[in-house]
């Protein structure tokens, strides 16, 4: 089991720096923002003496390893435009992210479970087509869009939510959204919804075919039960790798959902820096994404061996 | 032990639906408690990395600065500097040193005292390098503390510009405050003079700003709080407008003005923009030796784009054509000089006349993603040319390559790109553009212009000025540096309750005359 996580924290790091060395090598391509961050009234001199000084002129590999020897440190660089260390900035950022993120998962996990679960149980009825509906809306409806539509319908015409921002009230020290965040969650939870509803419903019909269910029907167990301790149970196996999955994702912080209904939140924040070519504090959102997204994963193999007793790593 | 996690799980379940209750009932009390006092609630397209006028890069960054500090003089809504931190000033004969007389009357934000002190101070933190507008400090050879309330500011030569730039960045800054705080706290709480005091910047969310009861302008400003919003999407700003959830909102598309002008409790507010689009010729770099350093080529592919069809195709009709790069509202415009008319015939016959009867191929760029329609304005450029037998190569780029590239002189003969003014004159794009080969983002040559550009530098009587203004706009028009394209509509909506809302030309807004009815 230790040799298990060892290597794949191995791993993880080994990928994390893969994606920081894309994500430089993508930035640099376009150029460097030294032309963004002079007027244009600027003289080539002065041009080539801030190339210089921010250390845009020297190869591209030095500049990565520095990046990489600052990241260790815990030193991302400075924010050209903002003038403030990258990575203070990305933290101030991560509660509304991750606030978004918690209640669009929860949506998705009463909707997509629920429509998952009698949609599965009721093979071909009308909840099963309802189920399978959803099931595709909710992946392949374009955010964008939902988005606005959502602002225009609940927001502008029926004035139950503000349009747009987020919204905070204090309860036991902490700054939680109110009404604000429920718009932009549901137009975040869609997506991960519409992979719920497929996997669970998929799931418990395979699983209410199992034999194991058939004897517990025969001894004549309520249905109730049957459904949490013997379905639902078994079900959940690969829903947890999706769930861990989603999380991540939605924690990785939607750039269109946040600029839409403009969230202050991660993916607002890289939308405004990849616009600016801030590069530092592109490569600390990425940093942090990269390391939710990969850490997650690792948890929710982690988890697989609480949940089922059958699966060990040695 | 299953049981006690359901059981665990349900108290959390019931936990969270509570928490949520609480959610929507105090954001209803919240919302009922601010409509007491008078609030104004402005949209900002994008967050302002600072707000300090110095270092605020965008015109919307330095829209918030300007309401929290002053500088000495302030340009008004007719285009004429009049006093605002300074009562009075005297320039020398020779136009290089002026005699500043401060207010005794003023005080920081904070409650310290406003002083000479202050004004050297802020000239020589502007002067820094890290300082985004350091050479509208750098024009200045010295500033200098005569008594408290008097200064003088000292020029290497008359600069005709200066007390403009002087509005433009010159933010006054508490030198004790600064001396306390540091440059980056003084960013994170800035302390000004301005009409508002800052309150706190949550990035990304909202920038809160109060009243400043003691404003030195007595009267101002007109509402007790102003809160700026930032919200990147242009739709969600309208349909906040709409929904009352804001106050003011800018940067809007042209379908969207249509859009307001139909709903109700929300005006339209609609001006011709500062900015200049344009296709430049390049005889600094690759256009050397190519039929454009003829000045019949230039004029003939002037003749021979149909400007007004690309506004009435492209922008639905939603923008001015221009003749050259001093426009209306500008200092020293004339409206005898007219744009080229669209003439294929003429064209070609100017062609032939410069010995290239049968057309020439060259090549030409522009950036892609920054400029509303751009690309298809140039591929309609291209296909104008084509007509009169310019067969043209026409590449896009991501723009800040392109940008790149226009410094290092590395863009083809032929590029567009668009240029804007902020100090109600014409004189930064002239600079920039044909001002001579110190300038980075110049690709024309002429040393003709860059004798008139210094002219209007050296002439401080805006009259005499202007006379400049003309002359220059007259022979750029008959040897065209440029094609002149367009000058973009700026589309801005409030709620039909604010009064006294005027944007300017550089889409440059003061708000302390802005009240809300």
């Amino acid at each position: 089991m230790v040799k298990y996580i060892a290597t794949r924290v191995t791993y993880s790091i080994i990928l994390l720096i893969g994606v920081l060395f894309i994500v430089f090598m993508l930035l640099h391509l376009t150029g460097d923002p030294v032309s963004l961050m002079v007027s244009r009234q600027a003289s080539p001199d002065e041009i080539a003496q801030l190339r210089e000084q921010l250390g845009f002129n020297r190869p591209l590999v030095i500049q990565f390893a520095d990046f990489v020897k600052g990241a260790v440190q815990g030193d991302f660089g400075d924010s050209f435009r903002y003038r403030q260390p990258a990575m203070e900035l990305v933290l101030q950022r991560v509660p509304a992210t991750i606030q978004l993120a918690s209640v669009a998962l929860f949506m998705a996990i009463v909707m997509g479970v629920t429509m998952g679960i009698l949609g599965g149980s009721n093979p071909n009825s009308f909840l099963d087509a309802a189920a399978r509906g959803l099931g595709l809306l909710g992946q392949t409806i374009p955010t964008f869009w939902l988005g606005l539509i959502l602002i225009l319908v609940f927001a502008l015409n029926l004035g139950w939510f503000p349009t747009y921002g987020r919204e905070t009230f204090t309860f036991l020290g902490l700054k939680l959204p109110d009404k604000s965040i429920v718009l932009p969650a549901f137009a975040l939870s869609l997506f991960t919804t519409g992979q719920l509803v497929r996997f669970t419903r998929s799931a418990v019909m395979e699983v209410r075919n199992e034999d194991y269910v058939r004897t517990a029907h025969s001894k004549g167990l309520p249905r109730l039960r049957i459904y949490l301790k013997y379905i639902l149970r078994n079900a959940a196996i690969p829903l947890i790798s999706i769930i861990g999955v989603q999380f991540s994702y939605l924690l990785s912080g939607s750039i269109y959902i946040e600029t839409i209904f403009s969230w202050p939140g991660l993916g607002n924040l890289l939308a405004e820096a990849v616009g600016t070519r801030d590069f530092f504090l592109v490569q600390a959102t990425a940093f942090f994404t990269s390391l939710v997204v990969i850490g997650l994963h690792l948890l929710t193999d982690l988890i697989y061996v609480l949940v089922d007793p059958r699966i060990r790593y040695e | 032990m299953k049981q006690s996690f359901i059981r665990r799980a349900a108290v959390v379940a019931v936990l969270l639906v509570v928490a949520g209750a609480l959610a929507f009932a105090s954001g209803g009390q919240e919302q009922q408690g601010a409509q007491k006092e008078s609030v104004l609630r402005v949209a900002l397209a994008a967050g302002p990395n600072t707000i300090e006028p110095a270092t605020g890069d965008t015109r919307q960054a330095s829209n918030v600065a300007w309401s929290i500090f002053d500088s000495l003089v302030w340009l008004n809504d007719e285009g004429k500097i009049v006093p605002a931190l300074a009562e009075s000033w005297t320039v020398s004969d020779d136009g290089t040193v002026y005699t500043f007389k401060l207010r005794k009357d003023v005080t920081f934000h904070n409650g310290y005292p406003f002083t000479a002190d202050d004004v050297v101070f802020t000239w020589q933190r502007g002067k820094g390098e890290k300082i985004t507008y350091r050479e509208d400090f750098n024009v200045v050879k010295d500033v200098q503390k005569v008594d408290d309330y008097t200064v003088k500011v000292i020029l290497d030569k008359p600069n005709s510009m200066m007390l403009l730039q002087m509005n433009e960045h010159w933010g006054i800054l508490s030198k004790k405050y600064y001396d306390e705080v540091g440059e980056s706290g003084y960013l994170q709480n800035p302390v000004g003079t301005g009409p508002f005091k800052f309150v706190q910047w949550n990035k990304g969310d909202r920038i809160e700003l109060e009243a400043n009861t003691d404003y030195w302008q007595k009267g101002y400003p007109k509402v007790d709080k102003l809160i700026y919003r930032p919200i990147p999407e242009s739709s969600t700003r309208v349909a906040a407008l709409k929904a009352g959830d804001i106050d003011i909102i800018s940067r809007l598309g042209p379908e969207q003005a249509d859009s307001i002008k139909a709903a109700s409790n929300v005006k339209l507010v609609t001006y011709p923009k500062d900015r200049v689009y344009y296709i430049t010729f390049n005889n600094m770099s690759s256009g050397k030796g190519t039929p454009i350093e003829n000045v019949k080529v230039r004029q003939a592919l002037s003749y021979a784009v149909d400007t007004q069809a690309i506004i009435d195709n492209i922008f639905n009709g939603k923008a001015e054509q221009v003749a050259g790069m001093v426009v209306p509202g500008n200092l020293g415009y004339d409206p005898s000089i007219k744009p080229y008319p669209y003439d294929p015939q003429k064209a070609k016959q100017l062609l032939a006349e410069a010995g290239y009867a049968d057309g020439f191929e060259i090549g030409m760029a522009g950036p892609s993603d920054t400029y509303i329609n751009f690309e298809d304005v140039l591929q309609a450029v291209a296909g104008y040319f084509k007509d009169i037998g310019v067969t043209v190569d026409l590449q896009f780029m991501e723009s800040g390559k392109f940008w790149n590239l226009e410094a290092n002189r590395e863009l083809p003969p032929l590029f567009g790109d668009s240029w804007s003014s902020s100090t109600g004159e014409a004189f930064p794009r002239l600079v920039g553009s044909v001002g001579g080969k110190d300038a980075s983002y110049a690709a024309w040559y002429d040393p003709r212009l860059v004798d008139l550009v210094e002219q209007i530098r050296l002439t401080p009587d805006q009259n005499e000025r202007a006379k400049v203004y003309t002359k220059i706009l007259k022979y750029m028009h008959d040897n065209p540096p440029f094609i002149y394209l367009y000058q973009p509509l700026a589309f801005e909506a409030t709620r039909a309750n604010v009064k006294n809302y005027n944007p300017r030309v550089s889409e440059q807004y003061y708000l302390k005359g802005v009240s809300v009815e």
